[in-house]
């Protein structure tokens, strides 16, 4: 359009070239914000988020990023600020984690029923208390239920890619969602590995053209009142309020399906292929399995290997895409298998498990068979789950299957 | 048959005031507005000044056909009303034309009263009630030597100092011994006279005239000579006959519509016949100081009647009662003012006959700076001001009277300064 | 409809009786120094009125033409001489047809029309075309030229961009500040209402239907200023100017609010951000809110043996978004029309550039107890008395009283009409009374610094 955005693509097509660069999660996180080309970005910083909205800010910066960066004064108004610019059209996105999410509940819980397409990343953080600044996937776990859809990245070069291809999940027409794509706190956010660049033209070709509020807006020229007081007991209420839920839920379950079409086209266009919902690792022939999410996974797969070099038959299911939860691609994996151990790296208070763990055997219920099944949790507060600890989990798994059954959850960190 | 929802005959002050008095309240209900007069409409009093010149015939109008048409107003001139039909709501005019109205305001004003003076008939003679008598006798004023002016009233002083000041030499007759009988006092009424005979105008008070005959040797018989109750003869070339006004309601016989010395109503302005009001010099309405009902021929008190009138008739509801007349004058003379608010003269009109011992006068005269003023008390309450070259606000004195104020603490002090004493009491009461 | 015009008003509480104004008139209608000439009169005198219903015996008053409506000097002008003239207002005298009769200072029960012996003829104010000597020259504001009357002229060719018949209780002021707001502001704007009182009366609409002609939102109660900011970020972006205008209550401004305002403010996000001070959450049932008065009665802070209503004093929001250096600061009552719209007018501008904050103050018949007809009398006593006073504030200018708080009414006249503060003990009203002498004085050492400056 203008001869200053042109200078800014080329500052992007020339900072994106295909090329290699050795980078951490935050890194590639601001990589692939850059290669979507937002139009606002909010920021505030918090322990282990801050160094992806610094490079963020130094992208805006340079030039790299053509957006209007506003530096707000807490996660509140920042997801506030974003939901306004989407409602004016613009492509948006944002980071937060533990106590900065939990501030930013408040717009959080709207931003679906806004049906707003924002991107924010979760460098994911245990919550408080007791006081931590590390890695767990607490606060992710405790806002599940509020409509968003979030995507577990397991490497570095999957935080970048994943990035990009929330934009065009959420802004879907079927979908108009908001999405968290989400990195475990010092694991992805800080580990540093070589990761392949996509060059921008073949990203502006996948994302195709920007259509952020073809729907609801807040514009003059076609003026509407946006959320209006819908419900009540009487009149029109109840039945609109109904269809504006269902509507809602409607939109999880398209996820799915465009969810898989996107890691699909993604790969036919980067050459860069990942298992959208669920993977599942030398499952073919296992008789009993662990499942695993985000980043933990590699140590697991590791530790699976050597367990199958022992003989064990023994494979990996690992779960990317939370929210919606893949009930069918989950059950297409443990009809598989026999026993499931469940590695979380947060708790369910009311259930005395993992949520993940929770999630899985709520949709084993609907194989109609029993499936043995432990809950694991470790990983709290940034402590590490190592292959000799993925070992015993798969020890322990086993057991299953001989006829033993566990009480409790068992805590892998807690003899460290 | 024309019809129209409001139907006003007359187009002075009273018809006027009904008419926007109306259009506050109903923008739109068909209105037409007749008279017999072919101008468009202009007010009697201004008519001495169109003699002298100071204002253009052309130039008097109190509306101008502009605000008809912005106020949806049918006016029609050249026509006079013949008779009414109240049974069903028609009014007959002079051309035959029967309109139908919903509410008729009868606001036909007055015509000059002419003497039964023999001879009188048989003599030109000017009058001066329509704009084309004030033409005419400007006219005629600049043609003639001598003027001889029938009666004292306002109209009459008017044209005579009118008539004096083009030239002539004017003689003024009245039957009563003072000028302006009614409206000032005889002592103010002297005051004014003196100015008269300073500017040479002959007076002859208390004086009638008893014949009237064409002067033989004028061709053209413009001329008269008058004989005087004293046998004194005078010849003059211009006669003015100026003894006063009677409401026009010839119209009225046949109608059932209740009439004495003007067409009677209450305190709405409703006449006795149902959807017809009468308001201005026509109405004979209540008295402020008595029971009686009087005509006035009074402007501000034409101008009250006719918004009471448009008020009733368009079902305003803060509608009120009239008041009662009160009399006001405003005469200048010479260059100086005379001004008269209620009643000035304890001996005559609505106070005489009250108990002298109730009523409290308070009068101030400096002859020779022509000032004069005098405050009538009933009750510490003002009944009465008037002054000649005195600083006062009538229409704070009318409030004042009509409001029937109690002046007992301030009294002093309000004769001495009525128009600051006056302007503090209206701060405080009405503002 | 009618036709609003301007007009000298005079608050005879202000007047010292020092006859400037007079003066003026003369000079400028004679080029006289006598005041005879003067076609305002101040009558200053002490002596008791005559009438003993009159309550402000020994008051200064005032003669001149109100310039009437319905003006009886021009009913009784024989010579049409007089008109009403319909644009200014003002009741124009025609030399060239006044006969001198006199009859039109019959007409008027004001002293507003009288004869000048010394010229001849009636004289009367003619407003001086629209710009008073007399109200230039009062060194007290006891003379104020009212511009209202013209301002809702104006006002009512532009569209009412609300629906009719919002839901407000009778009485609100919000709702009569709002469609005058919205009028001034026009369409090209985006509307945000947190919850409360606005969009409480169906300016956001229900069940799918809209309150308003205009983009119109629900932000949160808490992130208002932060929605406007994100929504006018993306608007610049792609080179349209719109409007961003808050609507909200006190407690999404200085309560759960604040933090997004001040930020907002402290980012100088070009916005217009409005607070209306109804003193507390009054669509949720009168609760107590940062804004509410010590005393005052709340569903919160009631009054009983233990509590006789709110403990602690309000906080002076508009101060306090002062102190944030904004684009534009100013507060405004809406029985201050004229003063409002001016400000209204400077907000709108300011907007265009950084954050422009306007605190008008809401009496509310409902959540205060006071009659739905008398809310503007309250409006007026709350500045009147300086329990709230007009002021604004740019980095500029800094502060500048835009109303005199010379000389207030006893803040017993303005405490008196409303129910939530019957109960007061005199120590609670003395209390008050020190809390609004302590709040002026503090506002006057900064239009001080304005004048150092």
């Amino acid at each position: 359009m203008t001869a200053i955005e042109k200078t800014i693509d080329s500052t992007l097509e020339s900072a994106c070239q295909s090329k290699t660069l050795v980078c951490d999660g935050n890194e590639a996180a601001a990589w692939g914000v850059a290669l979507s080309r937002p139009d606002v970005i909010a920021v505030y910083p918090i322990t282990p988020q801050s160094s992806l909205v610094e490079y963020v800010s130094q992208f805006v910066a340079e030039g790299i990023i053509d957006a209007e960066l506003m530096n707000v004064e807490g996660e509140h108004s920042v997801l506030s600020a974003l939901q306004g610019a989407a409602l004016a059209g613009a492509r948006t996105y944002t980071a937060t984690c533990g106590p900065g999410l939990a501030f930013m509940f408040e717009p959080y819980i709207r931003t679906p029923g806004l049906r707003l397409p924002i991107v924010a990343s979760l460098v994911t953080r245990d919550t408080l208390t007791p006081q931590c600044v590390w890695g767990g996937h607490q606060d992710a776990m405790l806002v599940k239920e509020a409509g968003w859809i979030q995507m577990y990245c397991e490497t570095v070069q999957e935080v970048l890619d994943t990035t990009v291809m929330a934009y065009r999940i959420g802004e879907h027409p079927d979908v108009m969602l908001p999405v968290n794509v989400n990195s475990d706190g010092n694991y992805l956010s800080y580990g540093v590995t070589g990761i392949s660049l996509p060059a921008a033209p073949l990203v502006d070709a996948f994302l195709g053209e920007k259509n952020v509020n073809w729907h609801a807006a807040l514009d003059p020229e076609r003026p509407m009142a946006i959320d209006p007081l819908t419900g009540g007991a009487g009149g029109p209420g109840p039945k609109m309020f109904v269809n504006y839920r269902k509507g809602q839920t409607d939109a999880m379950q398209n996820a799915l399906r465009v969810i898989e079409e996107t890691h699909k086209d993604w790969g036919d266009r980067i050459g860069r292929h990942y298992s959208p919902l669920v993977e599942e690792y030398r499952l073919a022939d296992a008789d009993y399995a662990i499942v695993t999410i985000g980043s933990m996974t590699g140590a697991a797969k590791d530790a699976v290997d050597e367990a199958r070099d022992r003989g064990e038959a023994v494979g990996l299911i690992k779960v990317k895409t939370f929210r919606p939860f893949p009930v069918a691609a989950i059950n297409r994996a443990l009809n598989k298998v026999k026993a499931i151990g469940v590695v979380d790296r947060s708790v369910n208070f009311g259930w005395n498990c993992g949520p993940l763990y929770q999630e899985t055997i709520a949709a084993a219920q609907k194989l109609q068979r029993f499936m043995p099944s432990a809950s694991f949790i470790g990983g709290l507060a940034g402590a590490d789950i190592t292959v000799e600890h993925f070992s015993e989990v798969i020890e322990d798994t086993a057991k299953l299957l001989k006829g033993h059954s566990y009480d409790e959850p068992v805590w892998i960190n807690r003899n460290d | 048959m024309p019809h129209c929802k409001y139907l006003i005959i007359g187009s002075s002050h009273a018809a006027l005031e009904a008419v926007s008095a109306i259009r506050m309240q109903d923008t739109e209900g068909s209105l037409t507005m007749i008279t017999r007069d072919s101008h468009l409409p202009y007010s009697p009093t201004v008519l001495p000044y169109v003699v002298s010149g100071r204002s253009k015939a052309d130039n008097v109008a109190l509306r101008d056909q502009s605000y008809f048409e912005q106020h949806a107003v049918e006016f029609v001139t050249n026509r006079s009303l013949s008779s009414i039909e109240p049974d069903c709501n028609t009014a007959v005019l002079d051309n035959g034309d029967r309109w139908q109205y919903e509410k008729l305001l009868l606001a036909t004003g007055a015509s000059p009263i002419i003497p039964p003076i023999p001879g009188l008939d048989k003599v030109k003679h000017l009058v001066l009630r329509t704009l084309e008598d004030a033409v005419a006798l400007r006219d005629a004023s600049q043609k003639a030597k001598k003027a001889i002016v029938l009666g004292a009233g306002l109209v009459g002083m008017h044209g005579a100092e009118n008539l004096a000041e083009a030239g002539l030499e004017v003689t003024i007759i009245e039957m009563q011994t003072q000028v302006l009988p009614g409206y000032f006092d005889p002592q103010a009424a002297q005051m004014i006279q003196s100015a008269f005979d300073q500017h040479g105008i002959n007076m002859k008070m208390g004086h009638k005239a008893v014949s009237i005959s064409p002067q033989s040797s004028d061709q053209q018989n413009t001329g008269c000579r008058v004989e005087l109750d004293s046998g004194e003869t005078l010849d003059a070339d211009l006669l003015l006959v100026s003894t006063g006004v009677r409401p026009i309601f010839d119209y009225c016989s046949g109608s059932h519509l209740q009439t004495d010395q003007g067409i009677l109503v209450d305190n709405h302005m409703s006449t006795n016949q149902k959807n017809i009001w009468a308001a201005g010099d026509v109405a004979q309405a209540k008295d402020f100081y008595s029971d009686t009902k009087v005509t006035t021929g009074i402007l501000p008190d034409a101008v009250e009647q006719g918004r009471i009138a448009g008020m009733a008739m368009s079902d305003d509801p803060s509608l009120k009662n009239y008041s009662g007349g009160v009399p006001i004058n405003t005469y200048t003379f010479y260059g100086q003012q005379a001004i008269s608010v209620g009643t000035s003269d304890s001996s005559s009109g609505p106070l005489n006959g009250e108990p002298t011992d109730k009523l409290e006068i308070e009068l101030t005269v400096d002859s020779d700076k022509g000032y004069f003023q005098k405050i009538i008390f009933k009750d510490n309450r003002l009944q009465g001001i008037s002054g000649i070259n005195a600083a006062l606000d009538p229409g704070i004195m009318w409030q004042l009277i009509l409001r029937r104020i109690d002046l007992g603490a301030v009294k002093k002090e309000f004769v001495a300064q009525p128009l600051e004493t006056g302007r503090r009491l209206m701060s405080g009461t009405w503002r | 409809m009618g036709i609003g015009y301007n007009t000298i008003t005079f608050n005879q509480d202000k007047c010292d009786g020092c006859g400037d104004c007079m003066l003026a008139c003369a000079q400028a209608k004679a080029g006289s120094d006598d005041i005879v000439h003067s076609r305002i009169q101040i009558l200053t005198t002490d002596q008791p009125s005559g009438d003993p219903q009159a309550s402000d015996s020994g008051a200064i008053e005032l003669a001149m033409c109100r310039q009437c409506g319905d003006p009886k000097c021009v009913s009784n002008c024989p010579a049409a001489a007089l008109t009403k003239n319909a644009t200014t207002g003002t009741i124009d005298w025609h030399a060239d047809k006044c006969v001198n009769c006199l009859l039109c200072t019959v007409g008027c029960a004001f002293g507003g029309i009288t004869y000048n012996a010394e010229i001849g003829h009636v004289t009367k104010c003619d407003s001086c075309d629209g710009n008073p000597a007399c109200v230039k020259v009062c060194p007290k504001g006891a003379l104020e030229y009212n511009t209202s009357g013209s301002i809702y002229n104006r006002i009512s060719d532009k569209d009412d961009l609300f629906v009719p018949g919002l839901s407000a209780c009778q009485g609100c002021n919000s709702e009569l500040l709002i469609r005058h707001t919205l009028r001034n502001v026009g369409t090209n704007v985006v509307v945000a209402t947190p919850p409360g009182c606005i969009p409480g009366m169906g300016t956001v609409g229900y069940n799918g239907k809209t309150g308003t002609k205009v983009p119109v939102f629900h932000p949160l109660l808490t992130n208002t200023a932060s929605m406007l900011a994100g929504i006018k970020k993306q608007y610049n972006r792609v080179g349209r100017d719109v409007t961003m205008l808050a609507l909200a209550g006190d407690g999404g401004v200085g309560d759960v609010g604040f933090q997004s305002l001040s930020g907002a403010a402290e980012r100088n996000e070009q916005q217009l951000f409005m607070c209306v001070d109804n003193e507390g959450y009054m669509n949720t049932g009168m609760q107590s809110s940062g804004s509410t008065p010590a005393g005052s009665w709340t569903s919160t802070t009631p009054v009983g043996k233990e509590m006789q209503g709110k403990r602690t004093d309000a906080k002076n929001m508009a101060k306090i978004m002062m102190m944030h250096n904004c684009e534009y600061v100013a507060t405004a009552s809406l029985a201050f029309m004229d003063d409002y719209y001016e400000k209204l007018d400077k907000a709108i501008a300011a907007s265009k550039h950084g954050f422009a904050y306007l605190h008008v103050y809401a009496p509310c018949p409902t959540g205060w107890r006071f009659p739905a007809a008398d809310t503007i009398e309250v409006c007026r006593k709350q500045v009147e008395s300086n329990f709230v006073t007009l002021w604004d504030f740019t980095p500029e200018q800094g502060l500048r009283f835009t109303r005199s708080t010379d000389n207030p009414i006893k803040m017993a006249e303005y405490l008196k009409q409303i129910g939530k503060y019957r109960h007061l003990s005199e120590a609670q009203v003395e209390h008050l009374q020190r809390r609004v002498n302590d709040q002026v004085r503090s506002l006057k050492a900064f239009e001080q610094l304005t004048e150092v400056s």
